[in-house]
């Protein structure tokens, strides 16, 4: 035996064969792992008062590339969403909106799709493909948050939510580094400056994703400015 | 005149049985993760991932790129749970009230 393939050696019965889903999809013994496990939430239209909170609904985790066809091929597809829904696709452990600690202090890639209310469903898969195959960052960037579809009247959006905004880091943080080199400003731009230049990178590579045309522009904001601003239109730091 | 139908019979002590899980879907749960140095054989015209992505670093191993991601669409195509799609229907709307998925007869 030269074990070619797979390391098998001899007989069907070899508990040590690879058995991949492309092999026989009812009886693989291996599954594509992610490098993060991943939640697939809703946000169901408002039919009534409901608050925001019991429209948003999580509907399932997975951590396998096998896991997320079977639930993609079996799930309402984006372009058949109501007016006010979202799909969002993000890490596990965080929620999909601006109050989570963990998004606090982040902000959003954006693109909206003008004239329309049906999502296309390609570029909808391509964004989370690109999310799940951790395509969209460097392994040291640690931004991506999650990935967004809102179908809403006239037009639809997708995001990629990061978890900072390109800011200078915390007042603390700040002043404990500018008593330790006695040069605040300097080291707050620089860091500043770091941060959008990361940002831009993802913000570049959510554009290709997305096959825009070059002259369109995908913007940035910050979840505390939409915030202040009460609205998700809130003027954009950056474009790309 | 028209005989008087017969009484419905209805047999009400037939238990349901719950739906057995696909092979498919047990293969997905008894699976192991493929470990990065088993270097995966993959039936001819299936390709690997792209190995630029892979070249080290946290995430070596587990960033793929959209071609190799594609490949699975049609061929793993089996429900999460058996009740997936009553699960479906009580999260996302069953598509006859307002505020759910469109309806068969919007599109």
């Amino acid at each position: 035996t030269n074990g070619a393939t797979n390391g098998a050696t001899n007989g069907t019965h070899d508990p040590e064969k690879i058995i991949t889903v492309f092999d026989d999809p009812n009886n693989f013994n291996v599954k594509h792992a992610l490098q993060h496990a991943w939640t697939l939430w809703f946000t169901k239209p408002p039919s009534g008062k409901q608050d925001w909170n019991e429209l948003l609904k999580e509907v399932i985790s997975f951590d396998s590339v096998e896991e997320f066809w079977g639930i993609y091929n079996n799930i309402t597809p984006a372009s058949e969403l109501a007016q006010k829904s979202d799909y969002h696709l993000f890490k596990k452990g965080v929620r999909p909106e601006w109050e989570d600690p963990q998004n606090k202090t982040g902000g959003r890639w954006a693109y909206t799709f003008k004239g329309g209310n049906r999502a296309n469903d390609d570029v909808w898969l391509h964004i989370m493909l690109a999310a799940i195959g951790e395509t969209l960052e460097e392994d040291a960037d640690n931004e991506v948050m999650g990935v967004v579809v809102n179908i809403r009247k006239g037009f639809w959006r997708v995001g990629l939510w990061t978890r900072t905004a390109g800011q200078a880091p915390k007042k603390g943080a700040a002043a404990a580094a500018a008593a330790a080199a006695n040069a605040a400003a300097t080291t707050t731009e620089g860091d500043k400056e770091e941060g959008k230049k990361r940002l831009e990178k993802i913000g570049r590579r959510f554009k290709s994703v997305l096959q825009l045309p070059e002259q369109e522009l995908v913007e940035f904001s910050g979840h505390a400015d939409s915030a202040h601003s009460g609205s998700s239109r809130a003027k954009a730091k950056f474009s790309v | 005149p028209k005989p008087k139908p017969a009484h419905l019979k209805l047999e009400t002590n037939k238990r349901v049985e719950p739906a057995e899980p696909t092979p498919g879907m047990q293969a997905l749960k008894s699976a192991r993760f493929l470990e990065i140095k088993e270097d995966a054989k993959y039936p001819d015209g299936f390709k690997s991932p792209n190995p630029a992505l892979n070249q080290g670093g946290a995430k070596l191993g587990r960033a793929y790129d959209r071609d190799f991601l594609m490949q699975f669409q049609s061929v793993f195509k089996e429900k999460p749970t058996v009740d997936w799609d009553q699960k479906v229907k009580d999260t996302l709307g069953s598509g006859d009230e307002p505020g759910s998925a469109r309806t068969a007869s919007a599109r």
